[in-house]
């Protein structure tokens, strides 16, 4: 399938994840092209996005963020992610990562929530509560008071992944972080490949099958999908590239940043030169 | 004054003394100095330290790895036994299988809760942080939380945070478990000195000052009221050989760039 289907399947509103983790494995280019197809309106979980939802924070495609952080680590703030939290542009969610994760395995195995130990004492577990995400309910079989973590089901997970054949029997390499759980969770999991490997070699090491094709509903081929994050075994992030990115939002030239990256000169195609 | 040059390093040394031999040890994002004082700590006092990370290689090879600018970067996995999941390492610490984790803070009180959320108002903040990440989930349940902080100031050490992210002893005195969370040891290293905290009243207090700081820096960069031993110990310096072990991992000196 072609990214341009692929990403028809997003509708706006819908609550989108995406895969891999900070500068590593995420899924850049349908996040372009989610950009290029002007969704809006999109309401975003994952537990530690950064470049992939800054971006789609300053395209204005999205009208709330779920997260545990949503940072640069060393490059500092997520600046358009910033900006619009600070100004109340979109509606902030914050999250922990357990909890985030618990709340993926309880809609992956459709389940209404998942009980969880961690929390007790943070002023997020309040801010959950209040956010519907989150209610301290009883242990049935103790009684003692336990947090319980509401089932988190995208409409639709995007992931990018080293390896896939033609009918979405995927191959992820190195940390999985928890895409095989976001993929188990959501309604619709689009995944973006480097390469398309014969189906035959599929059940030659069916060993090394990560993520098998009743979850998957499209694949897309593309090389250097990820960049400019990493992907383990085949490339590094571009950190040069991040750096430019941060000091063009600094500087007010998003826009350009956009023009140049998103709608112009696509952005894989840097990854090769 | 050239010792001050040496802040990342007695830093990681100290970081690195908090691990003990056998130590199950997790390290998140945007954690250079967490990585190198587990290095350090698994090639000097504790080999059989489990070094889990947020990169999720299991145990990665010392000799191989190298510093990288995110700390879940693939290169920081080379050499190791296994991938496992963030989820698995969150269940091992619900399970209390998890023995140490460093965390960072924005804001650190006199009883070590950590705000990495938003300072001023939460709904309507003057600064909105990246989030804590795995600190709201994990500091309630660890039988150990090392936090560090590279610039110790007033804005940094507050008598209260404007924000409980994480949550360290609370109220103080036995605020903690009264409230149903796991006893804990919380142990504070900052770019000035080490922090403990007593016993009963969970006030932090000096428990080391770094070589090159003197004791009227402490209460200069302390938002609270903060007692100072008369006879304070001077922080270790690394050893040559823990200071190779740094530079060998760390040669693009990633570790200084949050100390700019």
């Amino acid at each position: 399938m072609s990214k341009e289907e692929a990403i028809s399947l997003v509708t706006d509103g819908d609550l989108l994840t995406v895969g891999g983790v900070s500068f590593h494995r995420v899924p850049m280019e349908l996040i372009r092209e989610v950009i290029r197809q002007g969704k809006k309106k999109l309401r975003l979980v994952d537990r530690e996005p950064a470049i992939g939802f800054d971006l789609l924070i300053g395209a204005d495609a999205v009208r709330s963020v779920r997260f545990a952080m949503l940072g640069f680590e060393l490059f500092g703030f997520a600046l358009n992610f910033r900006a619009a939290a600070e100004t109340g542009k979109i509606e902030i969610v914050e999250d922990t990562c357990g909890a985030v994760l618990n709340g993926l395995r309880a809609a992956a195995a459709g389940i209404p929530f998942v009980p969880i130990r961690g929390m007790v004492g943070s002023d997020l577990l309040k801010i959950g509560i209040q956010n519907g995400n989150y209610k301290v309910t009883k242990d049935p079989f103790t009684d003692e008071d336990i947090v319980a973590v509401k089932a988190i089901e995208p409409d639709v997970a995007l992931i990018h992944v080293q390896r896939a054949d033609v009918y979405g029997n995927i191959q992820i390499w190195g940390g999985r972080f928890e895409d095989v759980w976001k993929a188990k969770a959501a309604k619709k999991v689009i995944v973006s490949a480097e390469e398309i490997i014969d189906h035959e070699a599929i059940r030659h090491e069916p060993y090394k099958t990560t993520l098998p094709y009743p979850y998957v509903e499209a694949v897309v081929h593309l090389p250097t999908g990820a960049y400019p994050t990493s992907c383990y075994g085949l490339y590094d992030a571009d950190y040069e590239h991040v750096r430019d990115y941060v000091q063009a939002v600094r500087d007010g030239r998003f826009q350009e940043y956009l023009q140049i990256y998103v709608f112009t000169k696509r952005g894989d195609m840097n990854a090769r030169s | 004054m050239h010792e001050a040059k040496l802040t990342p390093e007695i830093m990681i040394k100290a970081m690195a003394n908090e691990i003990t031999d056998g130590d199950r040890v997790f390290h998140g994002l945007a954690s250079p100095l967490p990585i190198l004082a587990i290095s350090v700590a698994k090639l000097t006092h504790a080999p059989n330290l489990v070094f889990l990370s947020v990169a999720e290689g299991l145990d990665p090879d010392l000799d191989r790895i190298r510093l990288r600018i995110s700390s879940a970067d693939p290169r920081l996995s080379l050499g190791a036994i296994a991938f496992l999941e963030l989820i698995d390492i969150f269940d091992l610490c619900q399970k209390n299988e998890l023995d140490v984790v460093f965390l960072g803070g924005a804001q650190i009180d006199k009883y070590g809760n950590t705000n990495l959320s938003a300072i001023g108002e939460y709904r309507q903040p003057k600064v909105r942080l990246p989030g804590g990440a795995a600190t709201s989930y994990i500091m309630s349940m660890m039988p150990k939380t090392v936090i560090w902080a590279t610039r110790q100031s007033k804005k940094v050490f507050v008598e209260k945070v404007n924000f409980r992210t994480g949550a360290g002893y609370l109220d103080g005195w036995d605020s903690r478990e009264k409230a149903g969370a796991r006893p804990t040891a919380l142990k504070v290293v900052t770019n000035l000195a080490v922090y403990r905290f007593d016993d009963k009243t969970r006030l932090m207090e000096v428990e080391s000052i770094h070589p090159g700081v003197t004791a009227h820096m402490i209460p200069e960069s302390t938002g609270f009221d903060i007692e100072i031993p008369r006879h304070v110990p001077t922080t270790e310096t690394p050893t040559e050989e823990e200071l190779r072990i740094i530079m060998k991992l760390d040669p693009d000196n990633i570790r200084y760039s949050e100390f700019r």
